[in-house]
């Protein structure tokens, strides 16, 4: 099944190309590297999937709607989206983000507690985010998803600041989010040593897709 | 509970539990309406009874520009840690985000017009007793117009690069009715105690208005 599918879509920041004709799809349970150089387009291209950004021209459809109509407003968060920042408050602890995201989507809060303990972040969950170190930062944006229960992931440079251990961790979750048969679309310079983790990968080029 | 109407109290919840931890927006907004209001005490020392017929217009500009020391802050917290995208993401129209948002800063707007009130009537012997109510009901439909627009263009300028005076100049012209009948309202209540109906309708209707307008445009704002 078709998760994700993009047909000549472009994104046009006034003479900047961001996106320029992008057509491609992304089947359910499958993991996808979105390599690219700076500049390529690879955030942009996961905003728009988001729903985050409006594309200038094609067509976007996630989770079979187009996620910028208001009829299916409720399907946005089946899309988890985890940008360059957690997407968290810094003034309020990661306990009580977590319980903000979970009202907001409607889930129950009973999955915090594991989800902390999961990404090894019981040690500062009453800590504002804001006191957080960019690596526990980046695994409080990853804790969001999983609490929020997304089928698609869409992470952009999710290895950014993370040691060994929570790369590791997150490459875990990144394989059991696959084996629950969900997908996820991964924006990176660099995998490194988790190259094997992803079923796929495509370049963006100058705003332009292709399989790697 | 409405996905909707559970989106909008989770972001009231949220920015009133931000409001209260921090204090940075509501102890700003405290202290500069208190200065301005002793210095206009001291400014306006001799003729009372003159005093008197400014002091309603007086009080909604003093009121108007504290309020834009909030309203400028008030989507501070997310596009300082990436939460624009979270809100964005919620399983509704984003509308209802608007709603959450606007319920927090009319709050805090309420707020800040009965503490302007009270220094009113400490420093420039405002006697609100008789007009009590009607004040009260002028307060209240002029914290929602004001929050409502003050919501949308707040929204509107978050990520801009002069956010502090983009601001101002987009919420000026359009809050001057709001600014003109609240005086006009707060001045007849002091005066008779009582308010004309042609006040009530106008600031209901703008504050309606630009209520619905936020619901339905923000969607639009919160994309890039």
């Amino acid at each position: 099944m078709k998760v994700v599918e993009l047909v000549d879509v472009a994104k046009h920041y006034g003479a900047v190309r961001a996106l320029d004709g992008v057509s491609a799809s992304f089947e359910s349970g499958t993991l996808t590297h979105v390599a690219g150089p700076n500049g390529a387009g690879k955030s942009t291209l996961l905003r728009v999937i988001a729903g985050l950004t409006r594309q200038t021209r094609g067509r976007v459809n996630v989770l079979d709607v187009d996620l910028f109509r208001s009829l299916h407003a409720r399907e946005r968060g089946r899309v988890g989206y985890l940008g360059p920042e957690a997407g968290l408050y810094g003034e309020l602890t990661l306990t009580e983000n977590l319980r903000f995201c979970a009202r907001l989507h409607g889930v129950s809060e009973s999955r915090i507690d594991a989800v902390l303990q999961r990404l090894d972040l019981g040690q500062v969950r009453a800590r504002p985010v804001s006191t957080l170190s960019l690596g526990f930062r980046r695994r409080a944006g990853l804790s969001r998803l999983l609490v929020t229960d997304c089928e698609l992931w869409l992470l952009d440079e999710p290895w950014n600041g993370l040691d060994a251990d929570a790369s590791a961790s997150l490459a875990g979750e990144l394989r059991a989010h696959r084996e629950s048969g969900r997908t996820a679309l991964v924006a990176a310079h660099v995998v490194g040593d988790y190259a094997a983790l992803f079923d796929r990968g495509v370049v963006l080029h100058g705003g332009r897709l292709a399989d790697a | 509970m409405n996905a909707g109407l559970r989106v909008a109290t989770a972001v009231l919840g949220k920015d009133l539990r931000l409001d209260l931890r921090s204090r940075d927006r509501l102890g700003h907004m405290a202290v500069f309406s208190a200065l301005v209001v002793v210095l206009l005490s001291i400014s306006l020392p001799a003729a009372k009874r003159a005093a008197a017929l400014w002091i309603p217009a007086l009080m909604w500009v003093v009121f108007l520009f504290t309020s834009l020391l909030g309203l400028s802050r008030s989507f501070l917290a997310e596009t300082a840690g990436g939460a624009l995208s979270t809100l964005a993401g919620a399983p509704c129209d984003r509308g209802w985000v608007f709603l959450g948002k606007a319920g927090a800063n009319f709050l805090a707007l309420l707020g800040v017009e009965l503490w302007t009130a009270a220094l009113f009537a400490v420093f420039l012997d405002v006697d609100w007793a008789p007009a009590v109510w009607p004040a009260l009901g002028v307060a209240l439909l002029g914290a929602a117009g004001l929050a409502s627009i003050g919501t949308l263009l707040s929204a509107l300028s978050a990520t801009a690069r002069f956010r502090e005076f983009l601001l101002p100049v987009l919420l000026f012209p359009l809050i001057l009715p709001v600014l003109v009948f609240a005086s006009q309202a707060t001045a007849d209540a002091l005066a008779t105690g009582a308010v004309s109906g042609l006040h009530w309708g106008a600031l209901g209707l703008y504050a309606w208005i630009f209520t619905l307008a936020g619901y339905f445009v923000f969607d639009q704002i919160l994309e890039d």
